[in-house]
Protein backbone atom coordinates (compact mmCIF):
# COMPACT_ATOMS: atom_id res chain seq x y z
CA UNK A 1 0.00 0.00 0.00
CA UNK A 2 1.68 3.23 -1.18
CA UNK A 3 1.43 6.28 0.73
CA UNK A 4 -0.91 8.57 -0.88
CA UNK A 5 -3.90 5.58 -0.20
CA UNK A 6 -2.99 5.31 3.81
CA UNK A 7 -2.94 9.34 3.61
CA UNK A 8 -6.29 8.92 2.27
CA UNK A 9 -7.75 5.89 4.77
CA UNK A 10 -6.28 8.23 7.72
CA UNK A 11 -8.50 11.09 6.23
CA UNK A 12 -11.27 8.96 6.11
CA UNK A 13 -11.31 7.67 9.52
CA UNK A 14 -10.02 11.77 10.91
CA UNK A 15 -6.67 10.36 12.02
CA UNK A 16 -3.26 11.76 11.58
CA UNK A 17 0.75 10.03 11.11
CA UNK A 18 3.88 11.52 11.66
CA UNK A 19 5.91 10.54 8.34
CA UNK A 20 7.88 7.86 10.37
CA UNK A 21 4.14 6.36 11.20
CA UNK A 22 2.78 6.96 8.00
CA UNK A 23 5.86 4.39 6.68
CA UNK A 24 5.68 1.86 8.95
CA UNK A 25 1.75 1.87 8.55
CA UNK A 26 2.33 1.25 4.91
CA UNK A 27 4.60 -1.47 5.48
CA UNK A 28 1.99 -2.90 7.70
CA UNK A 29 -0.83 -2.37 5.92
CA UNK A 30 0.74 -4.11 2.53
CA UNK A 31 1.46 -7.21 4.89
CA UNK A 32 -2.52 -7.09 6.02
CA UNK A 33 -3.95 -6.31 2.35
CA UNK A 34 -1.77 -9.58 1.22
CA UNK A 35 -3.98 -11.49 3.49
CA UNK A 36 -7.42 -10.04 2.98
CA UNK A 37 -6.69 -10.71 -1.01
CA UNK A 38 -6.64 -14.34 0.01
CA UNK A 39 -10.91 -13.80 -0.18
CA UNK A 40 -10.36 -12.55 -4.34
CA UNK A 41 -9.49 -16.46 -4.88
CA UNK A 42 -12.93 -17.17 -4.21
CA UNK A 43 -15.94 -17.03 -6.66
CA UNK A 44 -19.05 -16.76 -4.99
CA UNK A 45 -21.46 -13.46 -4.86
CA UNK A 46 -23.59 -12.40 -2.03
CA UNK A 47 -27.00 -12.44 -2.09
CA UNK A 48 -28.59 -10.08 -0.28
CA UNK A 49 -32.00 -12.17 -0.32
CA UNK A 50 -30.67 -14.80 1.98
CA UNK A 51 -30.29 -12.77 5.01
CA UNK A 52 -33.42 -12.48 5.20
CA UNK A 53 -34.10 -15.67 7.14
CA UNK A 54 -32.79 -13.19 9.74
CA UNK A 55 -36.07 -11.99 10.84
CA UNK A 56 -35.89 -11.30 14.55
CA UNK A 57 -32.83 -8.78 13.95
CA UNK A 58 -33.79 -5.25 14.06
CA UNK A 59 -37.13 -5.99 15.94
CA UNK A 60 -37.66 -2.28 16.69
CA UNK A 61 -39.31 -0.85 19.59
CA UNK A 62 -42.95 0.53 19.66
CA UNK A 63 -42.35 4.52 19.62
CA UNK A 64 -43.30 5.41 23.82
CA UNK A 65 -43.06 8.92 24.73
CA UNK A 66 -40.79 8.50 27.90
CA UNK A 67 -38.24 11.51 29.73
CA UNK A 68 -35.08 11.03 28.34
CA UNK A 69 -31.13 10.93 30.12
CA UNK A 70 -31.30 14.37 32.40
CA UNK A 71 -28.67 17.27 30.63
CA UNK A 72 -26.21 16.66 33.63
CA UNK A 73 -25.92 13.17 32.75
CA UNK A 74 -25.57 13.65 29.28
CA UNK A 75 -22.43 16.35 29.43
CA UNK A 76 -20.93 14.26 32.44
CA UNK A 77 -18.09 12.92 30.21
CA UNK A 78 -17.43 15.61 28.20
CA UNK A 79 -14.29 17.56 29.13
CA UNK A 80 -15.64 20.84 27.96
CA UNK A 81 -19.02 21.93 28.94
CA UNK A 82 -21.29 25.13 29.32
CA UNK A 83 -24.73 23.44 29.82
CA UNK A 84 -23.73 22.02 26.36
CA UNK A 85 -21.26 20.31 24.21
CA UNK A 86 -18.58 23.24 23.50
CA UNK A 87 -16.48 22.95 20.13
CA UNK A 88 -14.36 25.41 18.80
CA UNK A 89 -15.76 27.47 16.14
CA UNK A 90 -16.94 26.09 13.07
CA UNK A 91 -17.37 29.82 11.19
CA UNK A 92 -15.00 32.04 9.21
CA UNK A 93 -13.91 35.34 11.02
CA UNK A 94 -17.41 36.65 9.85
CA UNK A 95 -18.20 36.31 13.30
CA UNK A 96 -16.54 38.08 16.37
CA UNK A 97 -13.18 36.77 17.55
CA UNK A 98 -13.59 33.37 19.92
CA UNK A 99 -17.41 33.04 19.47
CA UNK A 100 -18.44 29.70 21.27
CA UNK A 101 -20.80 27.98 19.12
CA UNK A 102 -23.37 25.41 21.07
CA UNK A 103 -24.77 22.33 19.55
CA UNK A 104 -28.06 23.55 20.55
CA UNK A 105 -30.48 20.50 19.77
CA UNK A 106 -28.12 19.01 22.48
CA UNK A 107 -28.88 21.68 24.97
CA UNK B 1 -11.63 -22.08 53.48
CA UNK B 2 -9.40 -21.56 50.54
CA UNK B 3 -12.05 -19.93 48.29
CA UNK B 4 -9.97 -19.48 45.37
CA UNK B 5 -10.61 -23.03 44.60
CA UNK B 6 -14.48 -23.10 44.95
CA UNK B 7 -16.58 -23.12 41.87
CA UNK B 8 -19.93 -21.13 42.07
CA UNK B 9 -21.51 -23.94 42.41
CA UNK B 10 -19.69 -24.85 45.69
CA UNK B 11 -20.10 -20.93 46.81
CA UNK B 12 -24.00 -21.02 46.41
CA UNK B 13 -24.18 -24.10 49.00
CA UNK B 14 -21.53 -22.56 50.92
CA UNK B 15 -23.61 -19.08 51.19
CA UNK B 16 -26.86 -21.15 51.93
CA UNK B 17 -25.52 -23.86 54.46
CA UNK B 18 -24.10 -20.56 56.39
CA UNK B 19 -20.43 -22.40 56.02
CA UNK B 20 -19.13 -18.72 54.79
CA UNK B 21 -20.87 -15.20 54.28
CA UNK B 22 -20.66 -12.98 51.14
CA UNK B 23 -18.56 -10.46 52.87
CA UNK B 24 -16.31 -13.18 53.77
CA UNK B 25 -16.38 -14.33 50.27
CA UNK B 26 -15.58 -10.74 49.03
CA UNK B 27 -13.02 -10.04 51.78
CA UNK B 28 -10.57 -13.58 50.34
CA UNK B 29 -10.90 -11.53 46.76
CA UNK B 30 -9.91 -8.19 47.60
CA UNK B 31 -7.16 -10.15 49.47
CA UNK B 32 -6.20 -11.78 46.73
CA UNK B 33 -6.45 -9.24 44.41
CA UNK B 34 -3.97 -6.82 46.62
CA UNK B 35 -1.93 -10.15 46.88
CA UNK B 36 -1.57 -11.20 43.67
CA UNK B 37 -2.62 -8.71 40.89
CA UNK B 38 1.02 -6.72 40.99
CA UNK B 39 2.23 -9.29 39.35
CA UNK B 40 -0.72 -10.54 36.98
CA UNK B 41 -1.97 -7.63 36.03
CA UNK B 42 -5.57 -8.57 35.56
CA UNK B 43 -7.44 -5.43 36.55
CA UNK B 44 -7.86 -1.87 35.25
CA UNK B 45 -10.09 -0.92 37.99
CA UNK B 46 -10.91 -2.65 41.60
CA UNK B 47 -14.09 -1.78 43.20
CA UNK B 48 -13.13 -2.79 46.84
CA UNK B 49 -15.61 -0.31 48.76
CA UNK B 50 -18.73 -0.69 46.28
CA UNK B 51 -17.44 -4.85 46.86
CA UNK B 52 -18.17 -4.42 51.16
CA UNK B 53 -21.31 -2.64 50.21
CA UNK B 54 -22.94 -5.43 47.82
CA UNK B 55 -21.29 -8.01 49.90
CA UNK B 56 -23.30 -6.87 52.99
CA UNK B 57 -26.12 -6.32 51.01
CA UNK B 58 -26.33 -9.56 49.36
CA UNK B 59 -25.64 -11.30 52.94
CA UNK B 60 -28.83 -9.14 54.19
CA UNK B 61 -30.89 -11.28 51.42
CA UNK B 62 -29.41 -14.50 52.50
CA UNK B 63 -30.43 -14.05 56.27
CA UNK B 64 -33.84 -13.47 55.42
CA UNK B 65 -33.76 -16.82 52.37
CA UNK B 66 -34.37 -14.13 49.74
CA UNK B 67 -31.10 -15.17 47.76
CA UNK B 68 -31.53 -15.97 44.00
CA UNK B 69 -28.65 -18.16 42.54
CA UNK B 70 -25.65 -15.76 42.59
CA UNK B 71 -26.66 -13.36 45.11
CA UNK B 72 -23.26 -13.15 47.09
CA UNK B 73 -20.86 -14.78 44.12
CA UNK B 74 -17.98 -12.24 43.89
CA UNK B 75 -17.60 -11.46 40.22
CA UNK B 76 -15.17 -9.83 37.22
CA UNK B 77 -16.37 -7.51 34.78
CA UNK B 78 -14.58 -6.80 31.45
CA UNK B 79 -13.81 -2.82 31.21
CA UNK B 80 -15.69 -2.81 28.09
CA UNK B 81 -18.87 -3.21 29.83
CA UNK B 82 -20.72 -0.29 30.96
CA UNK B 83 -21.10 -0.42 34.92
CA UNK B 84 -23.10 3.11 35.77
CA UNK B 85 -20.42 5.29 38.47
CA UNK B 86 -17.58 2.68 37.70
CA UNK B 87 -14.64 4.09 35.17
CA UNK B 88 -15.33 1.97 31.57
CA UNK B 89 -12.06 2.13 29.83
CA UNK B 90 -11.91 -0.11 27.15
CA UNK B 91 -8.15 -0.29 28.29
CA UNK B 92 -7.96 2.55 25.69
CA UNK B 93 -6.54 6.19 26.58
CA UNK B 94 -9.66 7.45 24.84
CA UNK B 95 -11.80 6.84 27.80
CA UNK B 96 -9.66 6.65 30.42
CA UNK B 97 -11.95 9.07 32.42
CA UNK B 98 -15.08 7.71 30.99
CA UNK B 99 -17.52 6.90 33.60
CA UNK B 100 -20.54 5.90 32.40
CA UNK B 101 -24.25 7.25 33.22
CA UNK B 102 -25.82 3.67 32.80
CA UNK B 103 -25.63 0.26 33.33
CA UNK B 104 -25.09 -2.44 30.30
CA UNK B 105 -28.23 -4.73 30.38
CA UNK B 106 -26.44 -7.44 31.71
CA UNK B 107 -24.86 -5.55 34.49
CA UNK B 108 -28.62 -4.55 35.60
CA UNK B 109 -29.80 -8.31 35.24
CA UNK B 110 -26.36 -9.90 37.26
CA UNK B 111 -27.05 -6.63 39.95
CA UNK B 112 -30.89 -7.82 40.24
CA UNK B 113 -29.30 -11.04 41.92
CA UNK B 114 -27.38 -9.16 43.98
CA UNK B 115 -23.08 -10.25 42.70
CA UNK B 116 -20.05 -8.37 44.47
CA UNK B 117 -18.69 -7.01 41.53
CA UNK B 118 -14.62 -6.85 42.17
CA UNK B 119 -13.68 -4.65 39.57
CA UNK B 120 -13.22 -4.15 35.96
CA UNK B 121 -10.95 -6.32 34.04
CA UNK B 122 -7.86 -5.54 31.74
CA UNK B 123 -8.62 -6.48 28.05
CA UNK B 124 -7.08 -5.45 23.97
CA UNK B 125 -7.85 -1.57 23.70
CA UNK B 126 -11.39 -2.04 22.40
CA UNK B 127 -11.43 -5.79 21.88
CA UNK B 128 -8.88 -5.55 19.51
CA UNK B 129 -6.13 -8.46 19.41
CA UNK B 130 -5.91 -11.96 21.18
CA UNK B 131 -2.87 -10.98 24.06
CA UNK B 132 -4.41 -8.32 26.15
CA UNK B 133 -0.95 -6.44 25.28
CA UNK B 134 -2.83 -3.79 23.25
CA UNK B 135 -4.00 -2.80 26.66
CA UNK B 136 -3.20 1.23 27.71
CA UNK B 137 -3.45 0.54 31.15
CA UNK B 138 -2.57 -3.40 32.59
CA UNK B 139 -0.54 -5.71 29.96
CA UNK B 140 -2.30 -8.94 32.01
CA UNK B 141 0.22 -11.95 31.83
CA UNK B 142 -0.53 -15.59 32.00
CA UNK B 143 -0.93 -17.03 35.96
CA UNK B 144 0.38 -20.48 33.93
CA UNK B 145 3.57 -18.66 33.14
CA UNK B 146 3.91 -14.66 33.99
CA UNK B 147 6.21 -14.63 30.45
CA UNK B 148 3.33 -15.58 28.56
CA UNK B 149 0.35 -13.77 27.59
CA UNK B 150 -2.80 -14.71 28.98
CA UNK B 151 -4.81 -14.47 25.58
CA UNK B 152 -7.50 -12.15 24.48
CA UNK B 153 -9.34 -9.64 24.05
CA UNK B 154 -10.68 -10.80 27.67
CA UNK B 155 -7.13 -11.57 29.01
CA UNK B 156 -7.80 -9.63 32.42
CA UNK B 157 -11.08 -11.61 33.04
CA UNK B 158 -9.50 -14.95 31.95
CA UNK B 159 -6.29 -14.35 33.93
CA UNK B 160 -8.63 -13.22 36.66
CA UNK B 161 -10.43 -16.41 37.29
CA UNK B 162 -7.66 -18.86 36.77
CA UNK B 163 -5.31 -16.95 39.24
CA UNK B 164 -7.90 -16.91 41.93
CA UNK B 165 -8.56 -13.26 41.75
CA UNK B 166 -12.66 -13.41 40.55
CA UNK B 167 -14.15 -16.83 40.83
CA UNK B 168 -16.06 -15.89 37.52
CA UNK B 169 -16.08 -12.61 35.21
CA UNK B 170 -18.11 -11.56 31.82
CA UNK B 171 -16.03 -11.11 28.89
CA UNK B 172 -16.66 -10.19 25.39
CA UNK B 173 -16.18 -12.44 22.18
CA UNK B 174 -16.00 -10.81 18.66
CA UNK B 175 -13.73 -13.49 16.84
CA UNK B 176 -13.05 -15.70 20.08
CA UNK B 177 -12.50 -12.80 22.62
CA UNK B 178 -13.77 -15.17 25.66
CA UNK B 179 -12.58 -18.59 23.84
CA UNK B 180 -8.91 -18.12 23.31
CA UNK B 181 -7.78 -15.86 26.51
CA UNK B 182 -10.07 -19.24 28.23
CA UNK B 183 -7.73 -21.79 25.92
CA UNK B 184 -4.55 -20.11 27.43
CA UNK B 185 -5.53 -19.42 30.80
CA UNK B 186 -6.99 -23.04 31.69
CA UNK B 187 -10.67 -21.58 32.69
CA UNK B 188 -13.83 -22.32 30.84
CA UNK B 189 -15.68 -19.61 28.40
CA UNK B 190 -18.89 -19.44 26.68
CA UNK B 191 -19.71 -17.19 23.66
CA UNK B 192 -23.68 -17.53 23.33
CA UNK B 193 -25.69 -17.52 20.29
CA UNK B 194 -25.61 -14.04 18.42
CA UNK B 195 -28.75 -12.36 19.94
CA UNK B 196 -28.86 -14.60 22.95
CA UNK B 197 -27.40 -11.98 25.45
CA UNK B 198 -28.43 -8.46 25.06
CA UNK B 199 -25.38 -6.08 23.83
CA UNK B 200 -26.77 -2.58 25.48
CA UNK B 201 -24.21 -1.07 27.20
CA UNK B 202 -21.47 -3.20 26.01
CA UNK B 203 -19.14 -0.75 23.68
CA UNK B 204 -19.39 -1.89 20.27
CA UNK B 205 -16.17 -3.13 18.29
CA UNK B 206 -18.50 -4.96 15.62
CA UNK B 207 -21.78 -4.91 16.18
CA UNK B 208 -23.26 -7.91 14.29
CA UNK B 209 -20.01 -10.29 15.60
CA UNK B 210 -20.14 -8.97 19.59
CA UNK B 211 -21.51 -10.97 22.59
CA UNK B 212 -20.96 -11.02 25.75
CA UNK B 213 -20.46 -14.66 27.60
CA UNK B 214 -18.83 -15.86 30.80
CA UNK B 215 -15.80 -17.09 32.14
CA UNK B 216 -15.50 -19.63 35.04
CA UNK B 217 -14.02 -22.40 36.45
CA UNK B 218 -16.28 -24.94 34.65
CA UNK B 219 -19.13 -25.43 32.51
CA UNK B 220 -21.65 -25.33 35.04
CA UNK B 221 -20.43 -22.41 36.32
CA UNK B 222 -20.93 -20.87 33.05
CA UNK B 223 -24.43 -22.22 33.09
CA UNK B 224 -25.27 -20.27 35.94
CA UNK B 225 -23.75 -17.20 34.98
CA UNK B 226 -25.86 -17.73 31.73
CA UNK B 227 -29.01 -18.36 33.16
CA UNK B 228 -28.64 -15.25 34.96
CA UNK B 229 -27.91 -12.74 31.69
CA UNK B 230 -29.36 -14.06 28.94
CA UNK B 231 -32.99 -12.62 27.68
CA UNK B 232 -34.75 -10.83 25.07
CA UNK B 233 -33.94 -6.59 26.01
CA UNK B 234 -35.87 -3.90 24.15
CA UNK B 235 -32.83 -2.06 24.49
CA UNK B 236 -31.06 -4.20 21.52
CA UNK B 237 -32.38 -4.40 18.46
CA UNK B 238 -30.71 -7.29 17.38
CA UNK B 239 -31.92 -9.34 20.78
CA UNK B 240 -33.53 -12.51 20.23
CA UNK B 241 -37.40 -13.17 21.13
CA UNK B 242 -36.68 -16.67 21.93
CA UNK B 243 -37.12 -18.81 25.01
CA UNK B 244 -34.33 -19.44 27.72
CA UNK B 245 -34.06 -22.36 28.94
CA UNK B 246 -32.20 -23.90 32.51
CA UNK B 247 -28.76 -24.33 31.02
CA UNK B 248 -27.50 -26.45 34.03
CA UNK B 249 -30.75 -28.84 32.86
CA UNK B 250 -28.97 -30.88 31.02
CA UNK B 251 -25.31 -30.85 33.09
CA UNK B 252 -24.88 -34.42 34.00
CA UNK B 253 -26.75 -36.05 31.35
CA UNK B 254 -24.53 -38.84 29.46
CA UNK B 255 -23.58 -38.28 26.25
CA UNK B 256 -24.30 -41.56 24.78
CA UNK B 257 -25.47 -40.98 21.11
CA UNK B 258 -24.55 -37.13 20.94
CA UNK B 259 -23.15 -36.89 17.68
CA UNK B 260 -19.92 -35.10 17.72
CA UNK B 261 -17.82 -33.69 14.86
CA UNK B 262 -14.73 -32.99 13.46
CA UNK B 263 -13.80 -30.97 10.47
CA UNK B 264 -10.86 -32.14 9.26
CA UNK B 265 -9.73 -28.07 8.45
CA UNK B 266 -8.79 -27.73 11.84
CA UNK B 267 -6.55 -30.53 12.27
CA UNK B 268 -4.46 -29.42 9.53
CA UNK B 269 -1.52 -27.17 8.95
CA UNK B 270 -0.69 -25.03 11.31
CA UNK B 271 -2.44 -26.48 14.08
CA UNK B 272 0.47 -27.57 16.87
CA UNK B 273 0.68 -31.23 17.04
CA UNK B 274 0.18 -31.25 21.09
CA UNK B 275 -2.91 -29.16 20.54
CA UNK B 276 -3.82 -31.49 17.79
CA UNK B 277 -3.28 -34.66 19.55
CA UNK B 278 -5.13 -33.50 22.98
CA UNK B 279 -7.80 -32.48 21.07
CA UNK B 280 -8.46 -36.28 19.47
CA UNK B 281 -7.58 -37.50 22.22
CA UNK B 282 -10.79 -36.23 23.77
CA UNK B 283 -12.58 -36.95 20.74
CA UNK B 284 -11.73 -40.95 21.72
CA UNK B 285 -12.89 -39.90 25.46
CA UNK B 286 -16.06 -38.75 24.17
CA UNK B 287 -16.48 -41.98 22.02
CA UNK B 288 -15.94 -44.41 24.62
CA UNK B 289 -18.47 -42.62 26.81
CA UNK B 290 -21.19 -43.26 23.94
CA UNK B 291 -20.81 -40.60 21.81
CA UNK B 292 -20.68 -40.96 17.93
CA UNK B 293 -17.83 -39.50 16.81
CA UNK B 294 -18.28 -38.14 12.68
CA UNK B 295 -15.78 -36.92 10.90
CA UNK B 296 -16.40 -33.52 8.06
CA UNK B 297 -14.94 -30.95 6.49
CA UNK B 298 -15.34 -27.28 5.85
CA UNK B 299 -13.51 -26.22 3.03
CA UNK B 300 -14.19 -22.21 3.61
CA UNK B 301 -11.99 -22.01 6.91
CA UNK B 302 -8.99 -21.25 4.61
CA UNK B 303 -10.83 -17.71 3.40
CA UNK B 304 -12.48 -17.45 7.40
CA UNK B 305 -9.59 -14.82 8.60
CA UNK B 306 -9.73 -12.26 6.05
CA UNK B 307 -13.53 -12.94 5.73
CA UNK B 308 -13.53 -12.17 9.45
CA UNK B 309 -11.31 -9.11 9.38
CA UNK B 310 -12.96 -7.15 6.26
CA UNK B 311 -16.36 -7.48 8.40
CA UNK B 312 -14.94 -6.51 11.74
CA UNK B 313 -12.90 -3.61 10.61
CA UNK B 314 -15.50 -2.64 8.57
CA UNK B 315 -17.69 -2.13 11.59
CA UNK B 316 -14.92 -1.17 13.81
CA UNK B 317 -14.46 1.63 10.98
CA UNK B 318 -18.29 2.91 11.53
CA UNK B 319 -18.95 1.99 15.42
CA UNK B 320 -15.24 4.35 16.48
CA UNK B 321 -16.60 7.09 14.11
CA UNK B 322 -18.54 8.43 17.61
CA UNK B 323 -15.34 9.22 19.40
CA UNK B 324 -14.74 12.92 18.53
CA UNK B 325 -13.01 14.17 21.65
CA UNK B 326 -16.41 15.94 21.77
CA UNK B 327 -19.55 14.39 23.92
CA UNK B 328 -16.95 12.24 25.93
CA UNK B 329 -13.99 10.42 25.46
CA UNK B 330 -10.11 11.95 25.26
CA UNK B 331 -10.27 15.26 24.21
CA UNK B 332 -6.95 17.06 22.92
CA UNK B 333 -5.76 20.08 24.65
CA UNK B 334 -3.85 21.22 20.82
CA UNK B 335 -7.10 22.38 18.72
CA UNK B 336 -7.19 25.32 16.93
CA UNK B 337 -10.15 24.33 14.71
CA UNK B 338 -13.71 22.01 15.22
CA UNK B 339 -11.87 19.75 12.55
CA UNK B 340 -8.38 19.63 14.36
CA UNK B 341 -9.88 18.85 17.34
CA UNK B 342 -11.68 15.65 16.18
CA UNK B 343 -8.40 14.63 14.05
CA UNK B 344 -5.72 14.96 16.66
CA UNK B 345 -8.48 13.90 19.83
CA UNK B 346 -8.47 10.62 18.02
CA UNK B 347 -4.85 10.14 16.93
CA UNK B 348 -4.15 10.98 20.88
CA UNK B 349 -6.71 8.34 22.15
CA UNK B 350 -6.34 5.26 19.92
CA UNK B 351 -3.73 2.82 20.08
CA UNK B 352 -1.86 1.15 17.09
CA UNK B 353 -3.84 -1.75 16.69
CA UNK B 354 -6.89 0.10 16.69
CA UNK B 355 -6.09 2.79 13.79
CA UNK B 356 -4.86 0.06 11.72
CA UNK B 357 -8.24 -1.74 11.75
CA UNK B 358 -9.80 1.84 11.72
CA UNK B 359 -7.48 2.12 8.49
CA UNK B 360 -8.83 -1.77 7.18
CA UNK B 361 -12.30 -1.05 7.72
CA UNK B 362 -12.74 2.20 5.79
CA UNK B 363 -9.96 0.44 2.70
CA UNK B 364 -12.74 -2.17 3.35
CA UNK B 365 -15.70 0.00 2.65
CA UNK B 366 -14.20 2.27 0.22
CA UNK B 367 -15.34 3.23 -3.37
CA UNK B 368 -13.65 1.00 -5.96
CA UNK B 369 -12.58 -1.73 -2.68
CA UNK B 370 -16.13 -2.50 -1.72
CA UNK B 371 -17.34 -5.19 -3.58
CA UNK B 372 -13.93 -6.60 -3.75
CA UNK B 373 -13.55 -6.90 -0.05
CA UNK B 374 -16.72 -5.92 1.66
CA UNK B 375 -18.89 -8.17 -0.51
CA UNK B 376 -16.87 -10.61 -0.70
CA UNK B 377 -16.89 -11.10 2.92
CA UNK B 378 -20.36 -11.02 2.94
CA UNK B 379 -20.88 -13.73 0.55
CA UNK B 380 -17.93 -15.21 2.57
CA UNK B 381 -20.35 -15.35 5.72
CA UNK B 382 -23.22 -16.67 4.03
CA UNK B 383 -21.10 -19.64 2.45
CA UNK B 384 -19.80 -20.43 6.16
CA UNK B 385 -23.08 -20.23 7.55
CA UNK B 386 -24.17 -23.08 4.89
CA UNK B 387 -21.14 -25.17 5.40
CA UNK B 388 -22.14 -24.84 9.32
CA UNK B 389 -25.78 -26.07 8.73
CA UNK B 390 -24.95 -28.57 5.97
CA UNK B 391 -22.62 -30.24 8.98
CA UNK B 392 -25.16 -29.52 11.66
CA UNK B 393 -27.66 -31.83 9.52
CA UNK B 394 -25.77 -34.67 10.47
CA UNK B 395 -24.14 -34.03 13.98
CA UNK B 396 -25.24 -32.29 17.42
CA UNK B 397 -22.05 -30.11 18.05
CA UNK B 398 -18.69 -29.94 16.38
CA UNK B 399 -15.70 -30.35 18.57
CA UNK B 400 -12.11 -28.33 17.25
CA UNK B 401 -9.01 -27.03 19.03
CA UNK B 402 -9.48 -23.48 20.29
CA UNK B 403 -6.19 -22.38 19.35
CA UNK B 404 -3.60 -23.17 16.97
CA UNK B 405 -0.93 -22.83 19.61
CA UNK B 406 -0.46 -22.43 23.35
CA UNK B 407 0.29 -18.97 25.16
CA UNK B 408 3.40 -17.40 23.63
CA UNK B 409 5.71 -14.64 24.99
CA UNK B 410 4.23 -10.41 24.12
CA UNK B 411 7.43 -10.37 21.66
CA UNK B 412 5.29 -13.05 19.26
CA UNK B 413 2.53 -10.03 19.06
CA UNK B 414 4.38 -7.46 16.93
CA UNK B 415 3.48 -9.01 13.21
CA UNK B 416 -0.21 -8.41 12.78
CA UNK B 417 -0.99 -10.89 10.69
CA UNK B 418 0.83 -13.42 12.59
CA UNK B 419 -1.75 -12.20 14.81
CA UNK B 420 -4.46 -12.29 12.65
CA UNK B 421 -3.62 -15.79 11.29
CA UNK B 422 -3.84 -17.34 14.66
CA UNK B 423 -7.70 -16.36 15.50
CA UNK B 424 -8.25 -19.16 12.56
CA UNK B 425 -10.02 -21.67 15.31
CA UNK B 426 -12.68 -19.32 16.62
CA UNK B 427 -13.37 -16.60 13.66
CA UNK B 428 -16.41 -18.74 11.88
CA UNK B 429 -18.40 -19.17 14.93
CA UNK B 430 -18.70 -15.88 15.30
CA UNK B 431 -19.41 -15.06 11.38
CA UNK B 432 -22.20 -17.63 11.81
CA UNK B 433 -23.52 -16.19 15.10
CA UNK B 434 -23.05 -19.87 16.69
CA UNK B 435 -22.50 -20.80 20.27
CA UNK B 436 -19.68 -21.90 21.53
CA UNK B 437 -17.46 -23.25 24.69
CA UNK B 438 -14.21 -23.46 25.46
CA UNK B 439 -12.65 -25.71 27.88
CA UNK B 440 -9.46 -27.21 28.99
CA UNK B 441 -8.71 -30.39 27.42
CA UNK B 442 -5.00 -30.79 28.32
CA UNK B 443 -1.26 -29.47 29.15
CA UNK B 444 1.59 -29.22 26.80
CA UNK B 445 5.02 -30.76 27.94
CA UNK B 446 5.66 -26.83 29.35
CA UNK B 447 2.68 -27.17 31.46
CA UNK B 448 0.49 -24.63 29.51
CA UNK B 449 -3.23 -25.14 29.09
CA UNK B 450 -4.55 -26.28 26.23
CA UNK B 451 -8.12 -25.66 25.32
CA UNK B 452 -10.71 -27.35 22.66
CA UNK B 453 -13.79 -26.13 21.76
CA UNK B 454 -17.39 -27.67 21.55
CA UNK B 455 -19.75 -25.45 18.57
CA UNK B 456 -23.52 -25.69 18.70
CA UNK B 457 -26.68 -25.03 16.95
CA UNK B 458 -27.84 -21.56 17.07
CA UNK B 459 -29.70 -21.08 20.77
CA UNK B 460 -28.28 -24.70 21.74
CA UNK B 461 -26.19 -23.87 24.32
CA UNK B 462 -27.34 -26.56 26.10
CA UNK B 463 -26.22 -28.90 24.56
CA UNK B 464 -22.72 -27.44 23.94
CA UNK B 465 -22.48 -26.99 28.02
CA UNK B 466 -23.65 -30.89 28.50
CA UNK B 467 -20.82 -32.12 26.67
CA UNK B 468 -17.98 -29.63 27.69
CA UNK B 469 -19.33 -31.07 31.14
CA UNK B 470 -18.80 -34.22 30.24
CA UNK B 471 -15.61 -34.04 29.62
CA UNK B 472 -14.96 -32.39 32.56
CA UNK B 473 -16.25 -34.49 35.12
CA UNK B 474 -13.46 -37.10 34.35
CA UNK B 475 -11.09 -34.22 33.88
CA UNK B 476 -8.71 -33.19 36.69
CA UNK B 477 -7.60 -29.60 36.12
CA UNK B 478 -3.63 -28.27 37.69
CA UNK B 479 -4.07 -25.05 38.90
CA UNK B 480 -1.34 -22.56 38.83
CA UNK B 481 0.83 -21.31 41.31
CA UNK B 482 1.31 -17.54 41.55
Amino acid sequence: MDLDMVKYLAELGKLEFSDEELVKTANEMTDIIDLMDTVKEIDITYDALKDNHNAYLNDLREDVPAPSMETAKVLQNAVNTNNCFVVPKVVEQSLSKGVVIKWTYLQ
Amino acid sequence: MDVSSMTIRDMRTALDERKISATELEGEYIANIKKYDDKLQSYITVTEELAMKQAEQAQKLIDDGKAMPLTGIPMAIKDNICTEGVKTTCASKMLENFVPVYNATVMEKLESQNIIMLGKTSMDEFAMGGSTQTSAFAKTKNPYDLNCVPGGSSGGSAAAVAGGLAPAALGSDTGGSIRQPSAFCGVTGIKPTYSRVSRYGLVAFASSLDQIGPIAKNSYDCAMILNAICGYDPHDGTSAKVNVPDFTEKLGQSVKGVKIALPKEFFGEGIDSEIKSAVLKAADEYKAMGAEIIECEMPSLKYAVPAYYLLACAEAASNLSRYDGIKYGHRTANAGSYEELIIKSRSEGFGDEVKRRILLGNYALSSGYYDAYYRKALALRQLIREEYAAIFEKCDVILTPTTPTVAYTPEMTSDPVQMYQADICTVTVNIAGLPAVSTTCGYNANGMPIGMSVIGKKFDEATVLQVSDAFEQGFTPVMPKL
